[in-house]
């Protein structure tokens, strides 16, 4: 196994790194980085609770090697609430019941946020699109679609 | 009674947030796998590959040989039993030389090694020498004459018989007009939790032994640890941590067991997480049931008659399946009054995968067919299917015949209204666009334990109450909070009751240490059972307050009330005392702040209370490509009062999904013992984009006389009742008969060309 010197931005933080060619970006943030927020729940790239957004947009995290992510920006969920103020997003999901086991929810708001991002006034349809590679067994995503939509409706308000 | 009756308290009944969502959605709440230990190691468990083999000769030596293992763990390393398992202690920890295994979730070894690569390294060089056996891999096999028994002396494989007869069945089908027949047959679910499971554990320098681990019974972890391994059990704390998901998947023990073993064999401190193929393999299914089913009614549609038979693969261990196949066999009557029943079930031993519970306990099979082989006999009688429903409806002060307490109001005509409202006109698509619609009911009596279940003598619920000087409170509960939601229920009522602002109460869960002994949790019950436990603490400790205050302010006790931090007089606002000042003196004076309360249901018979629940769903069928589209489903529930309404909503909209699932997706397929699915891409689970067009979750909420604040329990029900009302729209939509879950688009075309061929 041949090893790499690597460094990662992640949430705003540089990390010079020293990881071997096979290990996971997942891993790495997991294990090296201490950045446990973010879930492995199938290794496989099939659930989506290890989603975390690279320059941007999310990934499954275990479908991609720390090699890869060399010099990119990584956002984890310990970076979406800033100077200790919770994001739109993350207060709605518990306005709106969004949150019940919790495993998925670092990956949903992740990939919320990044769709936001995009697109600041998204249709059901579209929220149910882009959450449709985050898997959720608890809450039936009724009340997650619903969070999203008022998280939209919040960020609107506030940056107008 | 315990606890008044309020329609909303300032807690109870509110839409509070959640107490544990902040950290769920920073990512700073710590689940199993998120734990750390100096000099952790990494525990490996290597599985059987076959279902049935004699294991010959297990060779450890070359993977103790490699670089950062620690221990390489086999049978004849045990010191104690070797054996665990709910009620029947059948199950071994390890599978030794000259033992037979009996499915592919059987351990042979285990691995405690530095690193996760080095311990797969090891788990690839431990070499066995097996004699592969022929498995038996259906039930019907199984009890054949002549096969092996899996478990010495258990004849005819068979794993448990219940049986509910009342009535003269004989005499009920004579008196019948119509009779219908069917058999159907139910998938294997699996739980799909995200989290796998997993856990950490070590040896404090006292020779405590700790362990930290995703489950659904500490108590159970207890039982098992100190059986299996010979450790008494006060020298074992078990800690539940937040459960990433369990539905039923962690209730009996997972991997605490083994991971208990390798911390005492190897002395260092363990971390085992199984992953996703493992997970799918090692944990007991919903039972795979085939259901034959026998109703006779008038020809005005009074049913006189059920008759059933369930024939059910427990797979290799006892486990829950006799209770499981118990609630199977009483589910089959549903909310309703029939005069003559006679149901039986048999569950038979596999070397399958193992069965055991899953959210709904076998309720959801029974639902199946009880509510299809319905809407079969509605069409024979070209009634409509809701018509014959409420024709038998159970009326209220009717004897019910499962073992269900029978003294919850019957709400079935309300529910039926209601629902019908919430669903409004069936859409219409234009028929030349090959679509046809239909709708489907269900009505269902969900079951929650009361505690008067004797489980093992384990069925008091205890719960502890602190209030401190600083007027804060801690709840030390032994329930488990596996998302849904109570640790904030409890929250709510402890904050309702002292008197205090939310944010000063805190909720531990699941400790052994701290916790009073609660059970399981399971089977709907923690609301009810650890709601009425906390009320009998929280009376104890407001009545030391109360007592003291009346002294510091010179009025009889009766006249104080406790609210918003304060003690004060009803009839002179001015006259009080901050909880806080009390609460100092009372502490000072040596007097009580800690109580606690103790659950019992008065009675020790096996009885369930029970809940209502009805669901409807309308549906288009593709009659070219036989896609389902679901338009509209709508849940709605009487558990009594809800406590917190967006916590109930959520656990009908994620019930109701995993039932979406169980009608048209989710199979688990086993063959020749093996598992075909082991992933989420050969295993499907909803996503978003498999949500109903029109998703609707409601709440009819009659007090519950004996319920806190008039609840009952609530989690399951969905799963019930959601499945049959996908599966009767699809049936009414295009006039078939479905004889198996999940429905593949496949089926239903297969099942219209069958049709027309016999029209032809």
């Amino acid at each position: 196994m041949s090893h790499h010197n690597i460094y990662l931005m992640v949430n705003g933080k540089r990390y010079s790194l020293e990881v071997e060619s096979d290990r996971s970006l997942l891993d790495v943030v997991r294990e090296d980085l201490n950045l446990t927020g973010i879930k492995k729940g199938c290794d496989k790239g099939d659930c989506g609770a290890c989603t975390v957004l690279l320059n941007g947009k999310p990934v499954n995290s275990c479908m991609v090697l720390a090699v890869q992510a060399d010099g990119k920006e990584i956002t984890t969920i310990e970076g979406v609430a800033r100077d200790g103020k919770l994001d739109p997003i993350q207060v709605a999901f518990i306005k709106h019941g969004a949150v019940q086991c919790g495993f998925c929810t670092p990956g949903m708001i992740l990939t919320a946020w990044a769709l936001l991002r995009e697109n600041r006034e998204p249709m059901r349809e579209e929220i149910q699109k882009a959450i449709s590679g985050n898997l959720c067994r608890c809450t039936g995503y009724v009340q997650i679609i619903d969070a999203i939509q008022s998280a939209a409706r919040v960020s609107r308000v506030n940056n107008e | 009674m315990i606890g008044d009756f309020v329609v909303k308290g300032k807690y109870v009944g509110a839409e509070v947030d959640r107490v544990d969502a902040i950290g769920k959605v920073t990512g700073e709440t710590k689940y199993a796998d998120d734990l750390r230990l100096p000099n952790m190691h990494y525990g490996k468990i290597l599985f059987s590959p076959y279902p049935r083999a004699r294991v010959l000769h297990i060779d450890t030596r070359s993977a103790e040989a490699l670089h950062g293992v620690r221990k390489i763990i086999t049978a004849k390393d045990i010191s104690g039993n070797n054996l665990y398992g709910y009620e029947i202690h059948h199950h071994p920890l390890l599978v030794g030389e000259g033992q037979e295994t009996r499915f592919v979730g059987d351990s042979i070894a285990l691995v405690v090694a530095e690193t996760p690569e080095a311990a797969d390294q090891a788990l690839e060089n431990i070499e066995v020498d097996y004699e592969v056996l022929t498995p038996l891999t259906s039930p019907r096999e199984a009890k054949a004459e002549g096969a092996y028994q899996i478990h010495p002396g258990s004849q005819g494989n068979i794993c448990c018989r219940p049986e509910l007869i009342h009535g003269d069945i004989a005499a009920g089908f004579k008196n019948s007009e119509v009779i219908v027949e069917h058999t159907y047959f139910t998938s294997r679910q699996e739980q799909a939790f995200l989290e796998t499971e997993s856990g950490v554990a070590y040896v404090d320098d006292s020779g405590m032994l700790h362990i930290f681990s995703s489950l659904q019974d500490p108590y159970d972890v207890l039982e098992d640890v100190c059986y299996a391994l010979g450790i008494p059990k006060s020298r074992i704390h078990v800690k539940g941590t937040i459960v990433g998901g369990a539905f039923g998947g962690k209730l009996i023990t997972t991997i605490e067991v083994h991971l208990a073993a390798m911390v005492y064999l190897a002395r260092v401190p363990v971390k085992i997480v199984l992953d996703r193929e493992e997970s799918f393999i090692f944990h007991p299914k919903r039972h795979p049931d085939e259901i034959h089913v026998k109703v006779g009614s008038t020809r005005d549609g009074k049913i006189q008659a059920l008759e059933a038979e369930v024939l059910s693969d427990a797979g290799p261990y006892s486990g829950r399946t006799p209770e499981v196949l118990g609630l199977t066999v009483s589910a089959l009557v549903g909310p309703y009054g029939i005069p003559s029943v006679h149901l039986t079930g048999q569950a038979i031993y596999t070397n399958n995968l193992d069965s055991g519970a899953m959210r709904g306990f076998g309720a959801p099979q029974a639902a199946v067919a009880r509510e299809s082989i319905l809407d079969k006999l509605a069409g024979t009688l070209e009634m409509d299917p809701l018509e014959l429903r409420q024709k038998n409806f159970l009326k209220p002060g009717q004897e019910t015949l499962s073992p269900v307490l029978g003294d919850s109001p019957v709400s079935l005509e309300l529910l039926k209204d209601q629902i019908l409202e919430k669903m409004g006109p069936l859409p219409e698509v234009s028929p030349e666009q090959n679509k046809r619609v239909g709708r489907g009911f269900c009505f269902d009596m969900p079951v929650f334990d009361v505690s008067a279940i004797p489980v093992l003598g384990k069925s008091g619920v205890g719960i502890a109450v602190e209030i401190f000087s600083d007027a804060s409170a801690c709840v030390y509960a032994g329930g488990t909070e596996l998302g849904q939601g109570i640790t904030t229920v409890l929250a709510q009522i402890a904050a309702e009751e002292l008197g205090l602002p939310i944010n000063k109460v805190f909720v531990e869960m699941s400790d052994t240490w701290t916790c009073p002994r609660a059970g399981r949790t399971s089977a709907s019950r923690l609301t009810y059972v650890l709601g009425n436990a906390l009320l009998l603490a929280t009376e104890k400790i407001r009545n030391t307050l109360l007592s003291r205050a009346a002294k510091m302010l010179e009025v009889s006790k009766d006249e104080l009330i406790l609210e918003n931090g304060k003690i004060k007089a009803k009839g002179s606002p001015s006259k009080g005392v901050g909880l806080q000042e009390v609460a100092t003196v009372c502490s000072n004076e040596g007097l009580k702040l800690r109580e606690e309360g103790w659950f019992k249901y008065p009675e020790d018979r096996y009885m369930y209370g029970h809940t209502f629940m009805a669901s409807a769903a309308d549906v288009v069928v593709d009659l070219v490509t036989g896609e389902i589209k679901i338009l509209k489903l709508v849940n709605i529930h009487d558990s009594g009062k809800v406590i917190n309404p967006i916590l109930a909503k959520g656990q009908l909209y994620g019930g109701s999904l995993q039932a979406l699932g169980y009608a048209l997706t989710e199979n688990l397929i086993v063959e020749e013992g093996k598992l075909i699915t082991p992933s989420f891409s050969e295993y499907l689970i909803p996503t978003a984009m498999d949500i109903p067009e029109e998703f609707v979750a409601d709440a009819v909420e009659t007090p519950y006389p004996t319920g806190p604040y008039g609840a009952k329990g609530l989690a399951e029900h969905a799963l019930n009742s959601t499945t049959p009302a996908i599966l009767n729209a699809i049936s009414n939509a295009v006039d078939i008969d479905l004889t198996t879950i999940p429905v593949y688009p496949e089926h239903i075309l297969e099942a219209i060309r069958a049709k027309e061929t016999d029209h032809q």
